[in-house]
């Protein structure tokens, strides 16, 4: 092994910790919707319901890490992710509208990087649970959601 | 052996004929035309009409190539629409009323006319409007120039939107105040939107004084009755309130039956609605027809039921054979 190998390894590796990992970027996350953001899941504030009869909309509440596209005024957001229980990729149905990505289930305290649309009335007409109800403000719908990097 | 017969003979025999239905029967046969939505033998869903005791039946769209459902006669019973849905599209229990398209016909379903998206139309008492629910909001057109003639916010209303017989309300299911299946009315003149019923309810529907409202309500805390198949699920009810969610009543339940889509007769004094074996599963639902001066009536054992409700009149429940989304009018033909 020549010299120059280890140099070289701890280069790339320097490198890759500045880039996003490959599943967070892609041209769906920094095309769709009006606002691209990091944020990192605060809480899940209850079991997602079951999907077997009724697909719903299920608020989550998030902390904005850094605004990519478009205007978002507050630390923390509220976002309407469809049918949570499945995997970003499979969640799309007849009656969604575009919704995907890369993320294949919420846990709280990770960050997604997320293209997002409001409000989310005017994307999705259907059942949503918000255990944030009393809380005023804009609800975010989530078109694209893909693992994120703080 | 012979006792072996006689038992057999005992419990192979059809059940005594309730004379109670008959007599509903004769009293519910003159009053006006029930359409529905029924599956064909070709597997494709119609509109049927029939006298409020079954007799009558007859198909009146026909239609291989298309679903019909959601049948509503106009307040004047001159008219019906309902939701023409291509094939390949499928009829949800819940979504229908934004699938496909809007047809206005005669109330026979003769000359049917074509009108487009119109989600979840449903008449002005006037018959010269539909208010209509988009994602947007709601639109009320004028079917005349089909434009656009005023719009409210939705409010979180989702599906099965309907006009009050006096026009100052709307009733629909809506997310409101945290619960995603609350059942609301709408002041159409300020938009401002109240609960009925919160919590596992929809198919709301008006009594012909815009009073009161009947729906279907799953209340929580059911007891693991009649097989639902999911710990604590329930089965599904149809209740009554007045518009301002005050003396909500058991109209009908049955532990084993999801009870949907309840519709007065004209004259305030009878309800048709349907029964389910599961929930959402229109395929299996048969509709029934009871007096409103019988409720609260309970059907069957529905033991955990009449522990919840141990005063019932249990009156007579005229089953009228499969359908679903039925609407009931004094005058059509």
């Amino acid at each position: 092994m020549s010299r120059a190998c280890p140099l070289l390894l701890t280069m790339l590796v320097l490198a890759a910790c500045g880039r996003p990992p490959a599943n967070e970027v892609d041209s769906e996350v920094t095309s769709l919707g009006t606002v691209e953001v990091s944020a990192q899941l605060v809480e899940i504030p209850g079991a997602f319901p079951a999907n077997d009869l009724y697909n719903y909309a299920y608020v989550l509440k998030y902390r904005v890490l850094q605004v990519h596209r478009g205007q978002v005024a507050e630390r923390e957001i509220l976002v309407g992710q469809y049918n949570p229980l499945k995997p970003r990729a499979a969640a799309q149905d007849d009656g969604s509208g575009k919704v995907g990505g890369r993320l294949d289930a919420f846990r709280a305290g990770e960050v997604h990087r997320m293209a997002l649309d409001a409000p989310l009335d005017q994307f999705w007409m259907g059942g949503i649970i918000d255990k944030y109800f009393e809380q005023k403000g804009v609800r975010y719908w989530a078109v694209w959601t893909n693992p994120g990097t703080k | 052996m012979r006792q072996l017969i006689c038992l057999l003979l005992v419990a192979g025999a059809a059940p005594a004929a309730d004379p109670r239905v008959a007599q509903l029967a004769g009293e519910v046969v003159g009053k006006g035309w029930i359409v529905y939505s029924a599956k064909t033998p070709r597997g494709d869903w119609d509109l049927f009409l029939m006298r409020p005791d079954g007799s009558g039946r007859r198909n009146i769209t026909n239609t291989p190539d298309y679903n019909e459902i959601g049948g509503r006669f106009s307040p004047d019973g001159k008219k019906m629409l309902y939701r023409r849905i291509p094939p390949s599209v499928k009829v949800h229990h819940d979504w229908w009323g934004r699938a496909g398209e809007l047809v206005i016909a005669g109330a026979d379903g003769g000359n049917p006319v074509v009108y487009g998206e119109f989600p979840w139309a449903s008449w002005s008492p006037d018959g010269k409007q539909v208010a209509c629910l988009t994602k947007t909001g709601i639109e009320f057109r004028d079917l005349a120039s089909r434009q656009v003639v005023r719009t409210l916010e939705r409010k979180g209303i989702f599906q099965q939107l309907y006009w009050s017989p006096d026009g100052r309300w709307l009733t629909a299911t809506a997310n409101a105040f945290g619960e995603a299946w609350t059942v609301v009315r709408m002041n159409v003149a300020t938009g401002e939107a109240t609960a009925i019923a919160k919590f596992q309810n929809c198919t709301p529907d008006w009594f012909p004084d815009s009073r009161n409202v009947i729906y279907s309500s799953r209340p929580a805390g059911q007891e693991d009755a009649g097989g639902a198949g999911k710990p604590g699920y329930g089965w599904t009810q149809l209740w009554m309130a007045d518009g301002e969610g005050k003396s909500p009543s058991l109209v009908y339940g049955e532990d084993g039956r999801h009870i949907y889509g309840g519709a007065v007769s004209p004259d305030g004094k009878y309800v048709v609605f349907t029964r389910s074996l599961t929930d959402g599963n229109e395929d299996s639902a048969v509709l029934g027809l009871m007096r409103l001066s019988d409720a609260p009536t309970i059907a069957g054992e529905s033991e955990a039921l009449r522990k919840l409700h141990p005063k019932t009149k249990d009156g007579p429940v005229l089953s009228l054979g499969p359908g679903w989304e039925p609407h009931w009018s004094r005058g059509a033909k």
